[in-house]
């Protein structure tokens, strides 16, 4: 089959009247998950599977995928809102999003928001469509000390988190290294550092720190104001400002889209990695790459766009080896994996040599879902972004119920409760002392990878770090890392030498 | 001073816990015997000697950069504690830590009324009445929109009555997705 016929045939199942109408359901539906806080992105995937029953395999995968894009993007409406990232990956979108809202430009964070997911999702359905076989084939060419490699320049933003406290940053980002061992560790079960609580066996998880940091530490900061946050956002006369950014500003963000669609792509489709790593992968490398770089965390569109582009860039890498190799590249991924092998369909690398639709059916829904993604979400960001009229002292509440709920959502679990609540009562703690929440979580959401990409390395190099690291990828990677953590740290002692000589 | 003691007391919690907590079950053979495994304590006792460094250099900056302060004394930070504990930030963290050891007893409905009355009066809200019915008719939405749309199972409560209670309202929801569905 021609490239030509497999993008008709692909086109011709998604334009299909009902199968269409169903895609737009599906992003209806998958941005309103993706934006209540505690849905994530594989539970609305598993929350679609149940529309899916009575569909054949391919319009099922096109529905699937709709749902899985469109969640990713409508975790940033919250996030931007009400700084609750509705689904992890968009805890970055936090950091510049809600800043922006705060300060009158809710509509620009949105609109930045909506409109570079729909560029990384739409580049990554190319990427997966030309390069579906030949990524796959390279993204198995990793091995640990390269996955390591990658994880490590996530962390390597430490020291630039925030240019006058440095230090702090550091040991936030060692803090959350150290939350992510605590539980049995990856390799050989052992328990550690849960302090005879049988809870923590699973370690902490990432959802309720998440939320008890950026949403509850928030309300309680809030509540100690004599003047709440009250609904306005600065311009409106009392309306949130909706007022999307302007060609100027969009254009202003090319390199930022372009290099974070590749970065998030990547990230995809490596096992085990996904849309939470690859936003925070390409927020730091943007921090360090982009011109806006100093004032990240400030509130700079370059901030929204470099999460968002890679969060949802990373959507079609995961579908790459899925389709591939029939090995699923994150969670969500697997519940679509799931969803097919309940229909018997045969997942493998010979899937898309005998049956090239489903390639070209989930390349249409992509290339669709991220179009109308665009005009749906910002119709729901709209609807979301009028909460904020209701007085603070409902609204706080419902922010702390919403908080609750989507802690204990994840795994029904009332432990997960007390540890958001906890979460939220040390970000309180951690803004006292300058230590740095971003960073935190940072290191709780890298460490574990971190960990046991390193261990298998020195199993697989017999304990030799010479050889580990004395690989093609790995070894610029680390050099890359060390240059940027310690140059930040450098620096400033530089040009303090230099001004004191001229002194 | 918070900050110090903060530092201080995170510097003692992590000595303490590199020489009690960070391992507490043997390890496995497979790993003990193996020269060439990474043993599992290696990387948490790591990360914490690197945070004992960072925190110790911390507090002596702390110390320098707020040497000779008035409000940088024992006494001053003594008399802002009251202060705190009286503050609605404070009553909003007892309010969070009650509804997170209510909710497996009382149950999802009863807990999200409790808090958004008590908070809401908490930050400012005297319409008793406006309240208390916003309360209940949001604690009803989410539940509607959790436990019935996204098939949610929030808590229903241990407390008898109550329990019977979020049934009841379950078996609602259920014939209605039964009409629908």
């Amino acid at each position: 089959m021609s490239t030509m016929e497999l993008l008709a045939s692909g086109f011709s199942v998604v334009f299909n009247p009902s199968m269409f109408f169903m895609v737009v359901i599906a992003v209806v539906l998958g941005t309103i998950f993706g934006a209540l806080p505690g849905v994530s992105a594989t539970m609305a995937v598993a929350l679609g599977l149940t529309f899916t029953y009575t569909m054949e395999p391919i319009p099922a995968i096109v529905f699937l995928v709709a749902i899985y894009c469109s969640s990713i993007t409508g975790g940033s409406i919250t996030a931007i809102l009400f700084k609750i990232p509705g689904v992890p990956s968009s805890a970055p979108t936090t950091f510049d999003g809600y800043p922006m809202a705060q300060r009158g430009e809710a509509g620009k964070a949105l609109g930045v928001a909506l409109f570079t997911s729909a560029v990384g999702g739409l580049f990554s359905a190319f990427a997966m469509f030309l390069l579906s076989q030949p990524l796959t084939q390279a993204a198995l060419q990793f091995g640990p000390a390269d996955l390591f490699a990658v994880t490590f320049m996530g962390l390597s933003i430490l020291t630039c988190l925030d240019g006058e406290h440095v230090l702090t940053c550091i040991i936030s980002g060692l803090l959350g290294l150290l939350l992510a061992c605590v539980g049995q560790d990856k390799m050989y079960a052992v328990q550690r550092l849960t302090f005879g609580n049988r809870q923590l066996l699973a370690g902490v998880e990432m959802i309720p720190v998440l939320i008890g940091l950026f949403a509850v530490t928030e309300v309680l900061k809030q509540t100690n104001k004599k003047d709440f946050l009250n609904a306005k956002d600065g311009i409106g006369g009392g309306k949130v400002n909706t007022k999307m950014p302007n060609l100027k500003e969009m254009w202003s963000i090319k390199w930022t889209m372009l290099r974070c669609s590749v970065v998030g792509t990547v990230v995809g489709i490596l096992p085990g990695a996904g849309a939470t790593i690859a936003s925070f992968l390409c927020y730091t490398m943007e921090a360090k790459v982009c011109k806006n770089g100093p004032k990240f965390g400030t509130g700079v569109i370059d901030g929204v766009a470099a999460s968002e582009t890679a969060n949802n860039a990373a959507t079609g890498g995961a579908m790459v080896p899925l389709l591939s190799l029939g090995i699923p590249g994150g969670n969500a991924a697997a519940v679509m994996m799931s969803a097919l092998v309940l229909k018997g369909v045969q997942l493998g690398p010979l899937l898309l040599v005998n049956q090239p639709t489903y390639l070209s059916a989930t390349f249409a829904s992509m290339i669709v879902t991220n179009i109308i993604m665009v005009i749906v979400a910002i119709g729901i960001a709209k609807v979301f972004a009028q909460i904020l009229s209701i007085p603070y002292s409902y609204l706080g509440p419902i922010i702390v119920m919403l908080a609750i709920i989507g802690s204990y959502a994840n795994q029904l679990s009332i432990a997960d409760v007390q540890i958001m609540v906890v979460a939220g009562i040390m970000g309180i703690v951690v803004r006292a002392c300058h230590l740095n929440s971003a960073a935190l979580v940072l290191g709780l959401v890298l460490g574990s990878m971190c960990e046991q990409n390193f261990s298998r390395a020195y199993l697989m190099s017999q304990a030799n770090l010479g050889t580990m690291f004395f690989r093609p990828i790995a070894g610029p990677l680390m050099i890359f890392c060390i240059v940027m953590l310690v140059l930040p740290v450098i620096l400033p002692m530089i040009k303090k030498n230099k001004a004191n000589k001229k002194g | 001073m918070f900050e110090l003691i903060v530092n201080i007391l995170l510097f003692i919690f992590l000595v303490f816990t590199y020489f009690t907590h960070v391992l507490e079950a043997p390890v496995p053979a497979m790993a003990k015997n193996n020269p060439y495994a990474l043993q599992p304590d290696v990387w948490p006792k790591a990360i914490i000697i690197l945070l004992l460094i960072c925190i110790a250099i911390n507090i002596y900056k702390i110390i320098k950069r707020n040497k000779g302060k008035e409000e940088f004394t024992i006494s001053a930070f003594l008399q802002s504690v009251p202060k705190f504990f009286t503050s609605k930030m404070f009553l909003g963290m007892v309010i969070m830590v009650v509804a997170s050891f209510i909710l497996d007893a009382l149950g999802f409905m009863v807990t999200t009324i409790l808090v958004l009355i008590s908070y809401g009066f908490l930050l400012g809200e005297r319409k008793i009445a406006r309240l208390i019915i916003a309360s209940v008719l949001i604690a009803l939405v989410l539940y509607i929109v959790f436990n019935g749309l996204l098939s949610v199972n929030l808590p229903r409560g241990t407390v008898g009555f109550l329990r019977d209670f979020a049934l009841f309202l379950e078996s609602i929801m259920s014939g209605i997705t039964g009409i629908f569905g």
